[in-house]
């Protein structure tokens, strides 16, 4: 390549060069003609500078050439021409002192001697002409060769173009397939973690990022699990231990209860009233700690019972729960007609229904109300509602009602324990459902809580 | 009027009282003898081989230290002599597991604490009024 962008460089300063050679002897020519004409000496100021240059054009046309004997014996019998244009025209033309009268006929014949001046440029022109056409020849030679090498350079460089593309594109597939399983093995870990298997764990014996971040991965899968593992370890204890401290405790109530009625039925007639009003008041505060402790014992169990799976007929279930609550005048309840047949857990179920109807029965506090229970399916689950029109919940305390022994109203004119929420909340967080409650203070309220079909 | 042999193996003594209070009530006549735990009851029982005759029914309270009602259950339905002895099961566990295994070991009666008489609801002790009386009968 670098060759033949060399050898057309050359070639076309030999062109060049040929063509400023030919112009020149021109200009020399015209010179000397005006000269013999006019004999004004100025005139041969433009021959010598061109002379000069012909030197100059000549040494370097052989220099250019030296390679090629051809072009080299082309250019020496131009030398030869040029030197005998010189010597035989134009050394004589200046030699003579031209005179416009005398001198040029006698010294000079101008005809013969143009003649032969013509002779001589003719012949270099043809020097000239076949020199410039070996070069022409040989630089159109030189141009299909470069065609040609130009043509397979660019069908090498596709071939080259499309080899990397494809190889590139192997490579990537390669690298994204084997980064993807790699990965998809987290996703799949984290998946299942988030699901609450903490048990997992990926191998990846590589050195690189994604393995720092699988080892990351593992550790982490280990300490939730081993916190975890405490959390429940430990949340087991408390359920147990509130589960001794509330039967424990129960006993020595049960004595108080049973001395107190002992006293009331074998001495009723000894008894001044006022210690028959205190008595009273005794086992009032008796039973209301009973009920704490049986609320705790209850919450404390939550969790603990088989789940054990069975068809509940929902309107049955309600019924049934009914039937056991205290009638209130006035409240009247109202149970969707439809309520769906499920395969469920029984228990867990009749417990929240209790705690939200017989709520909403207990803190009515008008004359006339409605308790509606109904529900509405959903794709993987039920949503059940318990709606009452009575006092309503004020949006600051729609949090509270679902923590343990917390109640809105005095002890003393509502026996409440502050369990039954909790109860409901415990049940339906170990089955990881959602309970929610609109209300407004004054409106009512509607509890809604899911509960999954399978 | 035959006067009915309780033993009666309970370690609380307000509940030992209830039940006194309650066959008072009944009109039970009775003779009342209370061993402390199920270790206690054994050796009562064991002086009494000799010379006096068998209780004719055993009121045993399941959570006791030492031997508890079960154990102690299980030891007199093992024993030659005493493996016929008419026994009830008196506590306050409504647990499964204990209610079970009193029924494997074949008891009269199993009675939930307290003893509440006024309480119709309160089926067992009705039902263990109507053994004694029919105790009292033969």
């Amino acid at each position: 390549m670098r060759e033949n962008a060399e050898f057309l460089s050359i070639s076309s300063d030999v062109v060049r060069e040929s063509n400023q050679f030919q112009r020149n002897i021109l200009y020399m020519e015209r010179a000397l003609k005006g000269y013999m004409l006019t004999g004004e000496e100025y005139l041969l100021q433009t021959y010598h500078s061109a002379s000069i240059q012909n030197n100059t054009l000549l040494n370097e046309l052989t220099a250019s050439i030296h390679f090629n004997s051809t072009q080299l014996k082309k250019i020496n019998e131009i030398k030869r021409l040029y030197n005998e244009w010189i010597e035989q025209f134009a050394k004589p033309i200046m030699a003579s002192k031209p005179d416009t009268s005398a001198s040029y006929q006698t010294t000079l014949k101008p005809q013969q001697l143009l003649k032969g001046e013509e002779k001589i440029n003719i012949a270099l022109q043809q020097q000239f002409r076949e020199l410039l056409n070996v070069e022409y020849a040989s630089r159109e030679k030189k141009r299909i060769i470069m065609d040609k090498n130009e043509q397979k350079t660019k069908v090498i460089s596709v071939i080259l173009t499309v080899f990397s593309i494809v190889t590139g594109f192997i490579i990537a597939v390669l690298l994204a397939r084997h980064i993807s399983r790699r990965i998809s093995k987290m996703v799949k870990m984290s998946n299942s973690i988030a699901e609450g298997n903490y048990k997992v764990n990926v191998e990846d014996k590589g050195n690189d990022e994604l393995s720092e971040l699988t080892r990351s991965l593992n550790r982490m899968a280990e300490m939730l699990e081993e916190t975890i593992s405490l959390l429940q370890r430990k949340n087991k204890e408390l359920d147990q231990f509130a589960y001794i401290v509330s039967h424990d405790l129960k006993a020595p109530l049960r004595g108080i209860d049973n001395l107190i009625s002992w006293v009331q039925e074998d001495y009723a007639n000894q008894l001044p009233s006022g210690v028959q009003e205190y008595l009273d008041l005794v086992k009032g505060r008796v039973t209301r700690s009973e009920n704490l402790i049986q609320g705790i014992l209850t919450y404390a169990r939550v969790g603990k019972e088989v789940k054990e799976h069975e068809e509940i007929k929902l309107t049955a279930l309600i019924d049934e729960i009914l039937e056991n609550l205290p009638v209130k005048q006035g409240i009247h309840i109202n149970v969707q007609k439809d309520m769906p047949v499920i395969y469920s857990e029984k228990i867990p179920l009749m417990q929240i229904f209790t705690n939200l109807i017989s709520n909403a029965i207990k803190y009515h506090n008008k004359e006339k109300g409605e308790i509606k229970v109904y529900s509405k399916e959903q794709k993987n689950n039920y949503e059940f509602f318990v709606e009452d029109d009575g006092p309503g919940i004020a949006s600051s305390h729609q949090k509270k009602i679902f923590m343990i022994f917390q109640t809105l109203q005095d002890r003393d004119s509502f026996e409440s324990t502050g369990v039954g929420l909790a109860i409901v909340k415990k049940i339906l967080d170990d089955r990881k459902e959602q309970i929610k409650i609109l209300s407004e203070p004054g409106k009512g309220s509607v509890f809604s809580f899911t509960w999954s079909k399978i | 009027m035959k006067v009915i042999n309780i033993l009666l193996v309970e370690d609380d003594h307000l509940d030992a009282l209830d039940i006194k209070r309650t066959l008072d009530k009944m009109k039970v006549i009775y003779k009342l003898e209370i061993a402390k735990n199920g270790e206690e009851a054994i050796k009562l029982l064991e002086s009494k081989e000799a010379s006096m005759p068998l209780p004719d029914a055993v009121l045993i309270d399941i959570n006791m230290p030492r031997l508890n009602g079960l154990e102690f259950l299980s030891i007199i339905r093992n024993s030659e002599v005493w493996k016929d002895l008419k026994c009830f099961i008196i506590t306050t566990s409504e647990e499964e597991v204990d209610k079970t295994a009193a029924e494997k070991l074949g008891v009269s009666g199993y009675i939930i604490k307290p003893l509440k008489l006024n309480n119709p609801s309160s089926m067992d002790v009705f039902n263990l009024m109507i053994d004694l009386m029919n105790m009292k009968v033969d």
